[in-house]
């Protein structure tokens, strides 16, 4: 028998989880490691509450029903997650996954956010109104 | 009151039982203003906040960092038919607990109420299914007090301040304005420095409003009054303290506040006046909790108005994307308002007005808010168009109904096994049609400028909550009277949103403040007069 833990920090949970991340928002550019990020999040969740612990474990379980899904095609991914989308256990994956992906510096830099700004002076002289394709609009009024 | 060396706090500066000392709970744009305004003007202010004393170097240039560190997250519940009840059933609110309240994470729009927004029961007639009623006071009585507060808060395009430099997120919205036939297009009224003033620096636009204002360029209570007040030697501010319940004598009159301490201690504080502006929930909360023998149905509650009419503005959000660069984070969020729609119009489908506002939210609260609980390769590919994105809000009036009510879930209790606060909202058919409107609007003044799609977002959990201890003439319409003094009750002051009998088109702050200088003056007549 294992703990709640070591189950929810197991390869193929984490394996799982990292596949799922990846097709519910899907960066070609972004690393393995952005999605990896998910998993551990929830593995931190499980360790707190054994009831979050349960819902993963056998959310887990169940995507790895037939085969193994980290091996799936991304299609057949996609297909199996849309079979169980609006359950807790996708919607713990999902909005954790949503809070993670979109707060890692390295999907900042992809879609092009700059992240702190106060410790860099702000935007003042960076900036701040240099969009050059449509003029000042009071200006201009 | 600044801390010891050790970083701890010195003892009270008054009494448990001191006589003389007004109770104002909760530290934000009406309780931290009247605070200040009352021991400027000479009197003991005991300031009871929930929440710590953060300094602006605390504060956090990340959203769910900020959001953890700030942000009004005790439990609470939800029911109606609201979108917030199914897709934030928790958090119905985003308003902050810590010194300073929700003024530390505001952007600073300050637009004042117009004459006839005082006054829609009798603009609009009857309208089934919203409990209407007019203001007992008009924008004549408000103006003196809008002058003071634009002075006090440094509002720009007021006392000679100049206005904000577009930035590049309003170079798109004002300029699609314009091209859609807006006239009212501005970089606004807005209560940040755009020079230094006041002993705060002037903005170095940094694009962090909802997260704490590191630069202090922005007003608040924590940074400009809080400090001031403190400076009298007269305000006793006490950070981690929970108001838990209001104390009555036989009389009827308030004679202090119970509260539990950062230790969970409960603390008992005796009281001349008990100032009441924890923000509409859980001013409704508080006083519900403080039923007793003699107020059954809760304190100042004898006309059942408390926590009904509870309104937090009809809002939505358009994003849009573009061939181009915008780079809408940077600089100061809300910085620019089309205010054409603000007007009264029946003919477009809806009575009250509405503004367009601008505003920008980093990645991680655009993709959780943009649509939520949406996933997949279309949404990853509209993120991935995050830096050519522009972004404003709508923020229009909502019509108070009576069955949109703050209540106590006895169910369900909190840290100090108190009832939580369950707000139950219906939207009115007019809240819809303005919302439709608006986005029709929005996505109006952005297709001017070229966009290549646009975003419906819906409303987030509200930073405007108003009206559940509203203002009335009579005793049976509402809560309060034209100062905020409770109806039931001769020493005890509601002194935050929830006075507002109605809520206009325009951002609360301003109005919270000038409603909060107008009480100070009342007050203080009061006690001079030997009737506090």
């Amino acid at each position: 028998m294992s703990t709640p833990g070591t189950a929810i920090s197991s390869s193929q949970a984490m394996a799982t989880i990292t596949a799922a991340a990846r097709i519910m928002y899907p960066h070609d550019a972004l690393p393995d490691d952005v999605y990896a990020r998910v998993g551990e999040r929830l593995a931190e969740a499980a360790r707190s509450d054994s009831g979050t612990a349960r819902m993963i474990r056998d959310g887990v379980a169940a995507l790895n029903g037939g085969q193994t899904f980290a091996g799936l095609p991304a299609d057949e991914q996609l297909k199996v997650l849309k079979g169980i989308e609006g359950s807790d256990f996708f919607e713990l994956v999902r909005s954790t996954a949503v809070a993670q992906v979109y707060s890692d510096q390295r999907t900042w830099q992809l879609v092009g956010y700059e992240g702190p700004s106060f410790g860099k002076g702000g935007y003042i002289n960076r900036g701040f109104n240099d969009l050059g394709w449509l003029p000042d609009p009071e200006a201009a009024s | 009151m600044s801390l010891r060396p050790d970083g701890r706090r010195p003892a009270h500066r008054f009494a448990a039982d001191d006589p003389d000392v007004i109770v104002v709970v909760g530290s934000g744009a009406g309780g931290g203003t009247l605070a200040s305004e009352l021991c400027r003007n000479g009197a003991k202010v005991v300031l009871l906040e929930a929440g710590k004393h953060y300094q602006p170097e605390d504060f956090i240039n990340d959203e769910w960092a900020s959001l953890n560190q700030l942000a009004w997250l005790d439990e609470r519940t939800t029911s109606g038919s609201w979108r917030i009840a199914r897709e934030f059933p928790h958090l119905p609110a985003w308003t902050c607990k810590a010194v300073g309240g929700t003024t530390v994470h505001w952007a600073g729009c300050c637009p004042r109420f117009k004459d006839w927004e005082f006054r829609i029961r009798s603009e609009h007639g009857p309208i089934d299914g919203a409990s209407l009623l007019d203001w007992p006071i008009g924008l004549s009585d408000l103006e003196p007090y809008y002058d003071k507060a634009e002075y006090r808060m440094g509002v720009t395009r007021t006392n000679g301040i100049p206005a904000p430099p577009a930035n590049n997120n309003f170079k798109v919205m004002g300029n699609g304005a314009r091209r859609a036939g807006y006239t009212g297009v501005s970089t606004g009224r807005m209560a940040f420095n755009t020079v230094p003033r006041d002993g705060r620096p002037a903005t170095i636009q940094d694009g962090f409003n909802y997260q704490g204002d590191k630069q202090r360029a922005h007003w608040s209570t924590l940074t400009a009054e809080i400090p001031k007040a403190e400076k009298t030697g007269r305000l006793d501010l006490r950070p981690e303290s929970m108001a838990i319940r209001i104390e009555h004598g036989k009389s009827g009159t308030v004679t202090g506040v119970v509260y539990a301490d950062a230790e969970g201690n409960e603390r008992r504080q005796r009281a001349r006046a008990v100032c009441v502006a924890c923000n509409a929930i859980e001013t409704a909360r508080l006083l519900l909790n403080s039923a007793s023998p003699l107020f059954p149905d809760g304190l100042a509650n004898s006309s059942g108005q408390v926590g009904r009419n509870y309104m937090r503005h009809v809002t939505g959000a358009v994003f849009a994307t573009f061939d181009k660069p915008v780079r809408m984070y940077r600089g100061e969020t809300m910085a620019g308002i089309v205010t054409d729609e603000s007007r009264n119009d029946p003919g477009r489908g809806f009575v009250g007005g509405y503004y367009l506002e601008l505003h920008s939210l980093g990645p991680s609260f655009l993709a959780n808010f943009l649509s939520p609980r949406a996933w997949g390769r279309e949404f990853a590919a509209i993120m991935e168009q995050y830096d050519h994105m522009a972004g404003m809000f709508l923020v229009g009036e909502d019509l108070p109904r009576e069955s949109n009510q703050v209540t106590l879930n006895r169910d369900v209790v909190d840290q100090f096994g108190q009832p939580v606060p369950n707000v139950h909202v219906d939207d009115h058919p007019n809240d819809a049609a303005m919302r439709e409107h608006g986005y029709a609007a929005g996505e109006s003044v952005y297709h001017a400028v070229g966009a290549t799609a646009t975003f419906r977002v819906p409303p987030y959990p509200a930073s405007h909550n108003l009206g559940t201890a509203r203002m009335s003439a009579q005793p049976e319409d509402g809560v309060v009277n034209e100062f905020g003094r409770a109806h039931d009750v001769p020493n005890l002051f509601v002194s935050d949103g929830s006075v507002m009998t109605t809520g206009a088109a325009a951002n609360p702050t301003l109005t919270i403040v000038a409603l909060a200088l107008r009480q100070a003056g009342h007050i203080e007549r009061e006690m001079k007069a030997g009737a506090l």
